[in-house]
C-alpha cells in the first residue's frame, strides 16, 4: 500500500493547534468585553498590557520579568504533564491540585525542618506527591472509587494537612513559611549561572531546562516505548489490556504515581527557588493544579504542546499584573484562563467542525471529479 | 452547645441544598463538578441584593429577593454546564473544573470592579458586607438563632423527595440518568430532562451559596470562593447514595463535623482533646473517602451519569 | 374507508450514513393481522429500516403510509401515536425501576404531576392475563429473567394499545422452549388483530411463524415472498445472494495427547449466590474441536474466563500441557501457547483506538522482535509484521496497518483478531462465538481457519450459541446448562432436537 503524506489541514496536530487558537482567541475576546464593561476608556490599554506582558518593559526589567514568568511556568508545565500523562492512560487526575500541594508541603518541610539539601528535598516532595496519586490509583483498582471523586477528597485532605504541617515551620509573626535563604540556603535549587541570563533574577534555576527535558521525556515514554504502549492500552481499553496479559491494575497505580510525582516535582521546582512562601492559612486548594488541567487541554494533550500552552497561560497571568490596578483587577487574567479552559472542552467539537468542513470540501471536489470522469466515460462509449 | 447545634443545622442546610442540586443533575445523567463555582455565583447574587437592599424594606422582601437572586444566578451559571455538556457533548469534568475557576475569577473581578467604582479607586478589595440585612434572616429563640434558610432547606428536601420519587417528572428524570436510550425510545426528550436536571442543580447550589456565606460572617471575601463547600456537598451526595433522605442525614453528619471545627474552642471537652481545628475540617473528606472505599464496589450512582448522550448511539 | 389491506407501508425508503447507503429504495408492506418477517444478514439494513419506521432516524427518500395515508414519523413519539411499538434487540429498560414503572414510563397517568400507579397496574395485570404474559409488576428489572424482561417489553407495547408490533431479533437470548412460547404469543397477538413485524436471520423461525417475508441484502430490497410457498434454501439464497454451504468440509478428527484438562472447576457468580460454573470437568486433545454449546448465560463465558485467567476460580484446577495453570497469570498462559478469540471483540479483543498494527502485536509486543532491551518499541518491525498478517489473512482496512481499528468493519476486526491469535502458533485455540455479528462470507472463512488449525494438530475449544455452527464444525459437543455440563454428544449421531433438550435442561446425562 502506498503511503501518502497527510495534507496539513488533515493532520491532527494542525487541527489541535487551530482549535487551541480558537480557544485562546475566544478567551481574549470575552476578557476584552469584560474590561469594556468595567471601564471602556482603558480597556484597550488593559488588554494590550495582558497580551504584551513583560515585553512592555525596557531591557533589563523585561528580562527579570521574563525570568520570573519562566520560573512560574515550570510548575504549570509539570502539572499539565501530570494531567496529560494520566489522561493518556484514561484517567482524569483532578487530584493534581492536591498532589501539587503535597509536593510543596514535603519539599518545604524537609528543607526547613530537616535542613536537607535541595536534591533530597525535591525527591521527597516528588515521592510524597507520587504516593498521594498512587492512593487514588489503589482506591480505583482495589475499591473501584472514581478517580475524580477520590482526587477531590484528597485535594482537601492534603490542603488541611499541609497547613497543619507547614505551620510548624512558619515565621512566628505571619502565616507564611520561613524563607529558604535565611533558614537553609543549601535547599535552594542551583542556578548554574542561568540567573545571569535574566538580569540576575535569582529564582531562575535548573528547574527551567529540567522541566523541558521532562516534557520531552514524557513524550518519548508515551510514544516510543513498550511501557507507554502498555499504559495507553490500559487507558483506551482496560479489559483488553487485561486480556493481553498486561498488569492492568498495576498500570493504573503506577500511572497515578508518576502523574502525582510530576506534579509534586513541579511544586518543589517552584517553592525551592524561594520565589514565594507557602501561606499556612490558605483556605482553598491552589489553582496551579487546575490551571494544569487547562494547560494540558490547551496544549492538545501533547507534552510539546504543553510547553507552549503553559508558557502562554503564565504569560498572560503575568500580564494580568500589569493592568491598571486602580481600575481593573489582576484576576482578569484568571478569568481569561478559565474561559480558555472552558472553551477547551469544546475542542472536540471544534475539531469535528473543522474536520466536517474539510470533508465536505473534499467530497464536493471528489463529486466534481467523478462527474467529469463519468462524462468522459460516456463520451468514450 | 446551642452554638454547636445552630452551626450544625446551618451547615447541614448548605450541604443539603447543594447536594440535592448535585443529585438532580446526576440523576438526569450529568455530573456537576461545577457545584462549587455555582455556589460562588449564587452567593454573589444574594450578597449584592443584601448589600443594596435597605433593611427597612422588611424581612420578607429581603429574604425573598435574596433567595430569588441567588437561585436565579445559580441557574443562569449552570447553563454553562448544560449547554456545553448536553448540547455540545463536551467533557463534563473539564467543564465543571473550568466553571469553578471561572466563578471565582469572575466573581472577584466583578466585586472588585464594583468596589473600585464605588470608592473611586480607594477600595480594591473583593469584599461584600451585608451586616444589617443579615439579621433579617434570623429569629432568636433564647440563645438559638433560627435562620429562615433552615426552613427553606427543609422545604427543598421534601419537595425534592416528592419530585424525584412521586411524580412523572422524577420518574422521567431518573430514567434519563440510568438508561437514556430507553427514555428516548418511549418518547422522552432526554436533552430537555437533562437541561432540567442541571438547571435545578444550579438553582439549589446558588441558594446553598448564599446560605453558606451568611452562615457565620457578615462580610465575604470573594477571592476565596466558597472554600471547598461545593466539593464537600458532592461528598454528601455520594455518601447519601443519591437519595434525598440519606443526603439529609449525610448533610447533618458532615455539617456537624464542620460545626465542630468552628466552635470546638468553646467546648471544654473539645479543647481538652487538643485537636487542631483543621482536623475537623478534614474529617468529612476522610469519612467520605473511607466510606467510598468500602461501598464503591457496588455503586449506586446513576448508571449513565457522566456519559454523553448521543441520539445515534444505541 | 380502509380500502387498503396494509396497516403500514414503507415505500422506496433510502437512508444514507456517511460512507454507506444503509437502505437503498427499500419497500416493506405489512398487512393487518399478519406476521411479516424481515430477513437479512447482519448489516443488511434491517435495524436501520426499523429505526426509520420507529422515528429514530429520518429517511432521506421514500414515504411511510399508515392505512394508505401518508404519515411523517420524526420521533418515537410520532411512531407511538400511530400505534407502532417495538421490542428492541437490546431491551430498553431501566434496570433499577420496577416492571410497572418501565411499562408506564413515557405514558404515565398523573394527577397534578403526581404519579397514579393503581389504575396502570390493573391494566397491566389484565393485559398479562389476556395474552398469557406472566410478569410480576413490582419486581425490579435487574432481578428478573431475560424471558420476563422480554414479556415486559411486549406488555409495554400492549399497554400503549399499539397495533403494529415490531420484534427485533427477539429470539437471540431465549432458550428453545422460550422461543416456542414467544412464537405462540406472536401467533396469539396476530389472531387478536395485531400486525407483527418480525426481524430475524433465523430461517426456521420464519418458516414456523411468518405469513410473508421481505428480504434485504446489503441495504437493497430483494423481494417479498409468501412463506408457505418457500423452502429454506430459497430463503437463504435470497438472503445471501448465492447458494450457501451449510456443511463445513472436514475430515474426521485424529485426536492426539491431552492439551487442556479442566477438573471440577467452580467460578463464583457476580449476580447471584449460585456458582456461574459448577464442577465442570472435561479435556481437550490435540487435533480435535470440542464445542461448548448452550443458551447464552449458562456459564460458558465464565468457564472461558476461568480457563484463560480473566477471572479467578473458586475451586478445581486447570491443567495445560501437563502444567497446573489454575492460578497462573494471563501472560503465562499466553506464553505457554494459549490463544483466545474472545466473545466480545470490542470489550476484550481490541484496543479500538489503537492502529491495526498495534492491535496485531497486542499479544507479542514485548518480544525481542518488537521491543529493544531498553524497552523502546521497534516500530518498523511492528509495521512489517502487521503487513504480513494483513496480507496473509486478507484483513481489509482503509489505511492498511495504520488504520485506526475503530473505523474497520466488524468482519475485518474479527479477521484481525483471528490472524493475531492463529499466527501465535498456539497449542490451544479458544474461540468464543467467533462468528457473532459478521456476514456469511466471513463466517465460512473463519470456520475453514478453525478446521485448518485442528488439522495441523492444534486443540480447539469452541464456544457457540449457534446450533448450525455447533453441529457442523465440532468433533465433540459438551452442553452447558446452569453452569454445569449436562451432556456430551457426538455431532454425527445427535440431532438438533436432542441438543435443544439438553440446552434447555430438560434432559441430562447422569454423571459417571
Amino acid at each position: 500500500m502506498k503511503k501518502e503524506k497527510t495534507p496539513l489541514l488533515r493532520s491532527s496536530g494542525f487541527q489541535n493547534l487551530l482549535a487551541s487558537l480558537i480557544c485562546v482567541l475566544g478567551g481574549l475576546v470575552v476578557g476584552f468585553i469584560v474590561l469594556l464593561l468595567i471601564e471602556p476608556s482603558g480597556a484597550l490599554k488593559a488588554i494590550l498590557a495582558i497580551m504584551t506582558s513583560f515585553f512592555r518593559y525596557p531591557g533589563k526589567l523585561m528580562l527579570k520579568y521574563f525570568g520570573q514568568t519562566l520560573v512560574r511556568t515550570v510548575p504549570l508545565l509539570m502539572c499539565s504533564l501530570s494531567v496529560l500523562f494520566a489522561y493518556k492512560v484514561g484517567m482524569f487526575n483532578i487530584g493534581v491540585a492536591g498532589q501539587y500541594v503535597a509536593g510543596a508541603c514535603f519539599s518545604l518541610y524537609s528543607a526547613l525542618a530537616w535542613k536537607l539539601p535541595w536534591l533530597p528535598c525535591l525527591l521527597i516532595g516528588m515521592l510524597a506527591a507520587g504516593l498521594l496519586g498512587a492512593i487514588s490509583g489503589v482506591l480505583k483498582t482495589k475499591c473501584n472509587v472514581n478517580i475524580v471523586i477520590s482526587g477531590i477528597m484528597l485535594n482537601w485532605i492534603m490542603l488541611y494537612s499541609t497547613n497543619l504541617l507547614l505551620g510548624k515551620v512558619k515565621s512566628p509573626s505571619s502565616p507564611y513559611t520561613l524563607s529558604l535563604k535565611g533558614t537553609n540556603p543549601k535547599a535552594l535549587l542551583p542556578s548554574l549561572g542561568l540567573d545571569k541570563l535574566f538580569f540576575d533574577e535569582k529564582s531562575v534555576t535548573i528547574a527551567i531546562p529540567l522541566s523541558i527535558l521532562i516534557a520531552v521525556g514524557v513524550w518519548f515514554v508515551l510514544q516510543k516505548t513498550k511501557f507507554g504502549y502498555e499504559l495507553k492500552a490500559t487507558g483506551y481499553n482496560y479489559n483488553a489490556a487485561r486480556y493481553a496479559g498486561m498488569k492492568e491494575n498495576w498500570n493504573v497505580i503506577i500511572t497515578m504515581f508518576i502523574s502525582g510525582a510530576l506534579a509534586g516535582l513541579g511544586a518543589g521546582m517552584l517553592y525551592l527557588t524561594d520565589i514565594s512562601p507557602w501561606e499556612t492559612t490558605c483556605a482553598s486548594v491552589p489553582a496551579m493544579g487546575f490551571n494544569g488541567i487547562a494547560v494540558a487541554f490547551l496544549g492538545g494533550l501533547s507534552p510539546i504542546g504543553s510547553i507552549l500552552s503553559s508558557f502562554f497561560i503564565q504569560y498572560i497571568t503575568t500580564g494580568g499584573g500589569f493592568v491598571d490596578l486602580q481600575v481593573y483587577s489582576s484576576q482578569i487574567s484568571d478569568l481569561i484562563s478559565s474561559l480558555i479552559i472552558y472553551l477547551c472542552a469544546f475542542v472536540a467539537f471544534f475539531r469535528f467542525f473543522i474536520q466536517a468542513r474539510i470533508e465536505r470540501a473534499e467530497k464536493k471536489k471528489a463529486e466534481a471529479d467523478n462527474a467529469n470522469k463519468t462524462e468522459e466515460g460516456g463520451n468514450a462509449q | 452547645m446551642i452554638l454547636l447545634l445552630q452551626y450544625t443545622l446551618i451547615f447541614a442546610s448548605v450541604l443539603m441544598l447543594v447536594a440535592l442540586g448535585g443529585c438532580f443533575s446526576e440523576r438526569s445523567g450529568v455530573i456537576n463538578i461545577g457545584l462549587e463555582g455555582t455556589m460562588v455565583i449564587g452567593a454573589l447574587g444574594g450578597a449584592l441584593v443584601m448589600k443594596y437592599m435597605p433593611p427597612e424594606a422588611g424581612a420578607f422582601a429581603v429574604v425573598a429577593l435574596t433567595v430569588l437572586a441567588s437561585a436565579l444566578l445559580g441557574m443562569v451559571f449552570s447553563l454553562f454546564l448544560a449547554v456545553a455538556a448536553i448540547s455540545f457533548k463536551a467533557d463534563q469534568t473539564i467543564i465543571g473544573t473550568a466553571m469553578n475557576m471561572l466563578a471565582t475569577a469572575g466573581a472577584t473581578v466583578a466585586v472588585k470592579a464594583i468596589n473600585t467604582a464605588a470608592s473611586g479607586g480607594h477600595d480594591v478589595s473583593s469584599d461584600i458586607a451585608y451586616t444589617y440585612t443579615k439579621d433579617l434572616f434570623i429569629v432568636r429563640f433564647g440563645e438559638f438563632e433560627f435562620n429562615w434558610f433552615m426552613l427553606i432547606a427543609f422545604v427543598c428536601l421534601i419537595i425534592s423527595y416528592i419530585a424525584l420519587y412521586k411524580t412523572r417528572f422524577g420518574l422521567r428524570l431518573r430514567s434519563c440518568g440510568e438508561h437514556p436510550q430507553a427514555s428516548a425510545s418511549v418518547g422522552i426528550n432526554v436533552f430537555k430532562m437533562r437541561y432540567a436536571g442541571v438547571l435545578i442543580s444550579g438553582l439549589l447550589a446558588g441558594l446553598g451559596g448564599i446560605v453558606y456565606i451568611t452562615a457565620g460572617v457578615s462580610v465575604w471575601k470573594f477571592e476565596y470562593g466558597v472554600a471547598g463547600f461545593g466539593f464537600l456537598a458532592m461528598a454528601v451526595m455520594i455518601f447519601g447514595a443519591w437519595h434525598p433522605m440519606r443526603i439529609a442525614l449525610a448533610a447533618l453528619l458532615f455539617g456537624f463535623c464542620r460545626a465542630l471545627g468552628n466552635v470546638y474552642s468553646g467546648l471544654d471537652l473539645m479543647t481538652a482533646l487538643n485537636i487542631p481545628g483543621v482536623v475537623y475540617n478534614m474529617l468529612p473528606y476522610i469519612i467520605s473517602l473511607v466510606v467510598l472505599a468500602f461501598t464503591s464496589k457496588k455503586s449506586r450512582a446513576p448508571k449513565a451519569a457522566g456519559l454523553i448522550y448521543d441520539k445515534g448511539s444505541r | 374507508m380502509e380500502n387498503t389491506p396494509y396497516a403500514i407501508e414503507m415505500i422506496n425508503i433510502t437512508k444514507r450514513f456517511p460512507g454507506i447507503v444503509a437502505n437503498d429504495k427499500v419497500t416493506l408492506q405489512l398487512k393487518r393481522g399478519e406476521i411479516h418477517a424481515l430477513l437479512g444478514e447482519n448489516g443488511a439494513g434491517k435495524s436501520t429500516l426499523m429505526s426509520v419506521l420507529f422515528g429514530m432516524y429520518q429517511a432521506e427518500e421514500g414515504e411511510i403510509r399508515k392505512n394508505g395515508k401518508k404519515v411523517k414519523i420524526d420521533s418515537p413519539n410520532d411512531a407511538s401515536a400511530l400505534g407502532i411499538g417495538m421490542v428492541h434487540q437490546h431491551f430498553k429498560m431501566v434496570e433499577c425501576f420496577s416492571v410497572l414503572e418501565n411499562i408506564i414510563l413515557g405514558v404515565e397517568d398523573t394527577k397534578l404531576g403526581v404519579l397514579r400507579k393503581a389504575k396502570a397496574r390493573e391494566k397491566v395485570v389484565e393485559l398479562s392475563k389476556r395474552y398469557g404474559l406472566s410478569v410480576d409488576p413490582d419486581a425490579m428489572i435487574e432481578d428478573i429473567s431475560v424471558g420476563m424482561q422480554q414479556r415486559t417489553e411486549i406488555l409495554k407495547m400492549l399497554y400503549r394499545d399499539n397495533e403494529i408490533l415490531i420484534f427485533d431479533e427477539p429470539t437471540a437470548v431465549l432458550t428453545p422452549q422460550e422461543i416456542e412460547e414467544l412464537l405462540a404469543i406472536m401467533r396469539n397477538l396476530a389472531a387478536e388483530g395485531k400486525s407483527i413485524l418480525f426481524i430475524t436471520h433465523k430461517l426456521n423461525e420464519i418458516l414456523a411463524v411468518a405469513d410473508r417475508c421481505t428480504v434485504l441484502r446489503k441495504g437493497k430490497y430483494i423481494g417479498t415472498v409468501d412463506v408457505k410457498d418457500c423452502t429454506r434454501a430459497q430463503l437463504s439464497r435470497m438472503m445471501v445472494g448465492r447458494d450457501v454451504e451449510f456443511a463445513v468440509q472436514k475430515e474426521d478428527a485424529k485426536p492426539g495427547e491431552t492439551v487442556l484438562e479442566v477438573k471440577d472447576l467452580c467460578l463464583a457468580s457476580k449476580r447471584s449466590k449460585r456458582n456461574s460454573v459448577n464442577n465442570v470437568s472435561f479435556t481437550v486433545r490435540a487435533g480435535e474441536i470440542v464445542c461448548i454449546a448452550g443458551i447464552e448465560g449458562n456459564g460458558q463465558s465464565e468457564l472461558v474466563y476461568g480457563i484463560t485467567g480473566l477471572e479467578g476460580v473458586l475451586s478445581g484446577s486447570v491443567h495445560f500441557c501437563g502444567e497446573d495453570i489454575t492460578h497462573a497469570t494471563i501472560r503465562k498462559r499466553s506464553l505457554l501457547g494459549m490463544s483466545h478469540i474472545p466473545e466480545d471483540r470490542h470489550k476484550h479483543g481490541l484496543v479500538l483506538d489503537y492502529t491495526l498494527e498495534d492491535n496485531l502485536v497486542l499479544q507479542r509486543y514485548f518480544e525481542p522482535e518488537f521491543t529493544t532491551r531498553a524497552g523502546v518499541l521497534r516500530r518498523s518491525n511492528i509495521t512489517a509484521y502487521a503487513e504480513r498478517l494483513i496480507d496473509s489473512f486478507d484483513v481489509r482496512s482503509g489505511q492498511g496497518a495504520e488504520t485506526v481499528t475503530r473505523s474497520m468493519s466488524g468482519g475485518n476486526q474479527q479477521r484481525a483478531i483471528i490472524a493475531r491469535e492463529i499466527d501465535k502458533d498456539p497449542r490451544l485455540l479458544i474461540a468464543v462465538q467467533p462468528t457473532r455479528g459478521i456476514d456469511v462470507g466471513a463466517i465460512e472463512y473463519i470456520h475453514k481457519q478453525i478446521v485448518a488449525e485442528r488439522d495441523s494438530g492444534k486443540a480447539v475449544l469452541l464456544v457457540s450459541l449457534e446450533l448450525d455452527e455447533v453441529m457442523t464444525v465440532s468433533d465433540r459437543i459438551l452442553v452447558m446448562y446452569e453452569g454445569e455440563i449436562v451432556g456430551e454428544l457426538d455431532p454425527k449421531t445427535t440431532t438438533v432436537e436432542e441438543l435443544g433438550l439438553y440446552m434447555a435442561g430438560v434432559k441430562r446425562e447422569v454423571k459417571q
